[in-house]
């Protein structure tokens, strides 16, 4: 057979992002020297790696792509509102009443569901939609200045881009104060939700996002609702819900990266750039490897898959929107388009296959590959015969995998004849 | 019209035999096909829709439904033979025979699919038994043998209709890399003769000749090594010349192997102690060395064996040609020079910095030691963090060094890709996947000639669509089979037919900037 002929990536027609680095990690000593940490964190959380410091998700994702914003479409870039206000030296954003009113009633759906009654649950709410005053928070805000000034300070020092100080600057704290600041704040359905939440600090099992409430970890997040009428500045509002006013938000919406279990690992393994936290213990290479292996079956062919991809540097991501288990973008998802469509095969003595084929499947992936003007790609991992199971327990066993790259096109025999009768 | 009209008198045993009527109502048939309109997705179950559906199956029906007219001339003549498998022609072939068909023993002969092709086109009349064969008989008796099977014939039609040339494809025509890489001219049967070399007998001039291993050369001082060395040519050119033309094809060729004359040549004679094949052993002979710091006194004079009889040697001083041999020696810094790289080194410690401690290191290897030991010693709050570096499984990279971003790749490429000529795994039923016809370009625009057609444009494998996907062990074999052709699969689903083609790839490896 002969080789397959290599296509240029397609650019896409406006690029909107520069291109920073491949990996995120310093490419001289000079940028060694400049950068602070080395090393980011990551917490293992219901079978999912999340990164929580803003600074480590600007930074992973910046450099090399890795990872999706859970709230945002690809970049971890999600703001609750396109306007912010100062606020007591901070910046919070301002939502129309309709959005604060929809936001409440998530709320309340999820309170209901966890089996609460009506008339507590009203009362929760009441209490959580009060008005701020910026004088009378004054032991809130007594215990937030101190946060408020750090906020600050670190606000500053970060880059003052646009966008970044869009994405939750109020959360730029570090992850590992367990203590919850707020004692004093009126939210008395902290107690049930501190129940079904395991520790305080890490996100509770289900829900990560609608369970944080303000009270348990951090400082509450407000939000500036707009009355009906007109818009209504400051913190001096009515007393009502109905008016505006600076209130309380009833959930988080701090952006959280969420890496995929192949990316985690070659961060790990292959970088040594981030470490990865279980209830606040670190852990070691084997014992991750151990963890995905039986989280994910394949998942050492997929990873053997991955990481032949950025060795040669290319980006691979998730290509569940195609069928195939990743899409390989050349320098990121900004710049081009997906040149393959990758689906990782493994070819061993025992014979199981990872995605069998019958013809009816492989034609249907054929042509929605065609559609979307990406090749199919079928990437073989090949284990030695004598591979044993015991060497799979360990991530040394992929020094021994190989790779072969198979692209797979359909031919059309009228076409090919019509383009010869125009020559 | 007057043929059919006089065939039509004398035999009216065949009913198939048109009367000039049915003949000017199948010459003037309309021949266009049915247009087909927009698809409708679900029954609505109105009179229309139904009504339009049942006027389109008409229209189908009465297309397929249509007999064909052909001149009874027009017909080539062909008899199946059972045994062999062929069809032999007994008229002379018409204008397919440029791209289909072979010659054996004088005889124009079909393979069967093209038979059975040719049939379909209305070209050709196959007698078997002295009867002629119906389309339908045409199918059962062609394709019931192993070789041809109704899907292989399916896709041969349907490339053959398309205007592609569809051979057969023989694995052992197929040349083997060996070929390939002598690039013969193409022969008209590289099957049947092959070229026969002369080989000509490699020499054995030991065998036959006095395996003495002394030298049998003049040579002079020892110590004069590039007179030595032209005094030598000069000997050996006219012995050359004098090389017995007696030492036919066995050591004729060895003029280079022993060096030297035979010494039957020379001209002085006297007992030479070596035949024309003697070997110097070098390993035993001392050279001096003129060059070594230590002066070597006047040398000794060499052994007697290595030289030709009647020759005594004296002592040998070297002095003079040690006056000529170029023993260069450092120069002392003398006043410019040294007042230039004074200057020079001013320069480089202003460009280095303030720093002393760069300034007195010699090379970047010093420079970067300085700079790590430096940075460790700021960055000791950083240190690695321990569950990742302690334990037996430690990452392929430290991020506290800066790496550029190619050796970064080089130190993470563990998986390594593997090349499509290395077997993945050991494939034992391969007898499914096999190589039907060989596909060449079709004959309108491209020069073909049925004796050398040259490379195909592609191979077909053909397979059932309820059949497996191939895996790659049968791939690999496959394109093996195939040699240098890329090789396509055609899935045969009830007469629909796909092509796809498996090819391998190499990623290349995306460096940036």
């Amino acid at each position: 057979m002969t080789e397959a002929a290599f296509l240029a990536p397609r650019r896409r027609a406006t690029v909107y992002e520069a291109y920073e680095a491949p990996f995120p990690v310093p490419r001289s000593d000079a940028e060694a020297m400049r950068c602070r940490e080395s090393v980011y964190r990551a917490d293992l959380v219901n079978q999912q790696v999340l990164v929580r410091d803003p600074a480590h998700i600007e930074l992973l994702y910046g450099q090399g792509y890795f990872g999706k914003g859970i709230l945002s479409r690809a970049r971890p870039d999600y703001s609750l509102s396109d306007r912010w206000q100062e606020f007591e030296g901070r910046q919070i954003p301002v939502i129309s009443k309709a959005r604060y009113e929809q936001l409440l009633s998530w709320r309340r759906d999820y309170l209901l569901s966890k089996g609460m009654d009506e008339e507590a649950v009203n009362q929760i709410l009441v209490r959580l939609s009060e008005p701020i005053e910026p004088a009378a928070e004054s032991e809130e805000a007594g215990l937030a200045q101190t946060e408020d000034s750090s906020q600050k300070k670190r606000k500053r020092s970060s880059s003052t881009d646009e966008q970044r100080r869009k994405y939750c600057p109020y959360q730029d704290r570090p992850h590992t104060d367990p203590a919850p600041r707020t004692g004093s704040s009126p939210v008395d359905d902290s107690s049930p939700m501190a129940d079904s939440s395991p520790v305080a600090d890490s996100f509770p099992v289900t829900d990560s996002v609608l369970d944080s409430a303000p009270g348990t970890d951090s400082a509450p997040e407000y939000v500036l609702v707009e009355g009906e009428s007109d818009e209504e500045e400051g913190g001096s509002g009515g007393s009502e819900v109905n008016q505006g006013g600076v209130r309380r938000l009833p959930f988080s919406t701090t952006e959280v990266l969420q890496l995929t279990l192949e990316e985690a690992f070659f961060l790990v393994y292959a970088l040594g750039c981030l470490s990865v936290h279980h209830n606040q213990k670190p852990l070691s290479i084997s014992e991750l490897w151990g963890r995905f292996r039986s989280v994910q079956p394949g998942f050492e062919s997929s990873y053997a898959a991955y990481h032949y991809y950025r060795s040669r540097a290319w980006v691979p991501k998730p290509g569940a929107k195609y069928g195939a288990h990743f899409m390989l973008y050349r320098k990121g998802p900004p710049f081009y388009h997906a040149s393959y469509s990758v689906v990782v095969e493994q070819v061993r003595s025992s014979g199981v296959s990872l995605r069998p084929f019958t013809w009816r499947s492989l034609a249907a992936l054929s042509r929605i590959t065609a559609n979307v003007s990406k090749e199919l790609m079928m990437c073989y991992i090949i284990y030695p015969a004598d591979l044993s199971e015991a060497e799979l327990t360990s991530p040394l066993c992929l020094h021994r995998l190989s790779v072969q790259e198979v692209v797979i096109k359909r031919w059309i025999s009228s076409r090919e004849r019509a383009e010869l009768d125009d020559i | 019209m007057a043929d059919p009209s006089k065939t039509d008198d004398s035999e009216r045993i065949f009913s198939e035999l048109l009367s000039p009527s049915e003949l000017f109502a199948a010459r003037s048939r309309s021949r266009k096909l049915p247009v087909r309109g927009q698809k409708d997705f679900y029954p609505s179950g109105c009179a229309q829709q139904k009504q339009r559906l049942q006027n389109s199956l008409d229209e189908h029906w009465e297309l397929v439904s249509e007999e064909r007219v052909e001149r009874l001339g027009n017909l080539v003549r062909g008899i199946w033979n059972p045994s062999d498998q062929i069809v032999e022609l007994q008229s002379p072939a018409g204008k397919f025979w440029q791209t289909m068909g072979f010659s054996a023993d004088g005889k124009q002969c079909l393979q069967p699919e093209e038979a059975l092709y040719l049939m379909e086109c209305g070209n050709l009349q196959v007698f078997h038994r002295d009867l002629p064969l119906s389309i339908q008989e045409g199918y059962e008796t062609f394709l019931s043998s192993s070789q041809l099977s109704l899907q292989q014939y399916q896709v041969f039609g349907h490339l053959k209709r398309l205007g592609y040339v569809v051979s057969r494809f023989h694995a052992s025509l197929v040349p083997s890399l060996y070929e390939r890489q002598l690039n013969l001219p193409p022969s008209r049967d590289r099957g049947a003769n092959q070229l026969k070399r002369k080989r000509s007998p490699s020499p054995e001039a030991t065998a036959t000749v006095a395996s003495s291993p002394r030298p049998s050369e003049k040579q002079e001082d020892s110590s004069n090594p590039s007179s030595a060395q032209d005094k030598a040519t000069n000997h050996s050119q006219p012995s050359a010349a004098q090389q017995p033309p007696a030492d036919d094809d066995v050591t004729g060729r060895c003029w280079w192997s022993d060096g030297l004359v035979p010494p039957e040549q020379q001209q002085d004679g006297g007992p030479s102690p070596a035949g024309p094949n003697s070997r110097w052993d070098f390993l035993s002979i001392q050279f001096p060395d003129l060059g070594a710091r230590d002066t070597p006194g006047p040398l000794a004079p060499p052994d007697p064996a290595l030289l030709p009889g009647a020759m005594a040697v004296g002592v040998c001083s070297v002095s003079s040609w040690l006056r000529r041999l170029n023993t260069w020696r450092e120069k002392q810094p003398g006043g410019k020079q040294r007042r230039r790289r004074e200057e020079e080194e001013e320069r480089a410690r202003r460009r280095t910095g303030p720093d002393r401690e760069v300034q007195g290191c010699r090379s970047w290897a010093e420079y970067r030691r300085i700079m790590e030991r430096r940075r460790k010693g700021s960055r000791r709050s950083d240190s690695r963090p321990a569950h990742l570096w302690e334990k037996d499984v430690t990452p392929l990279h430290d991020p506290r060094q800066g790496t550029s971003t190619a050796e970064l790749l080089e130190k993470i490429s563990v998986v390594k890709p593997s090349r499509w000529a290395d077997k993945s795994c050991s494939v034992e039923a391969v007898g499914t996947w096999q190589i039907s016809f060989d596909v060449h370009q079709p004959a309108v625009n491209t020069e073909f000639r049925k004796s050398s057609p040259g490379m195909p444009y592609s191979r077909m494998c053909v397979c059932s669509f309820d059949g497996p996907v191939p895996a790659l062990g049968e791939l690999q074999h496959v394109s093996q089979q195939s040699g240098d052709v890329p090789v396509t699969m055609a899935v045969v689903d009830h007469g629909d037919i796909s092509f796809y083609t498996f090819k391998h790839f190499l990623l290349p490896c995306d460096l940036p900037q």
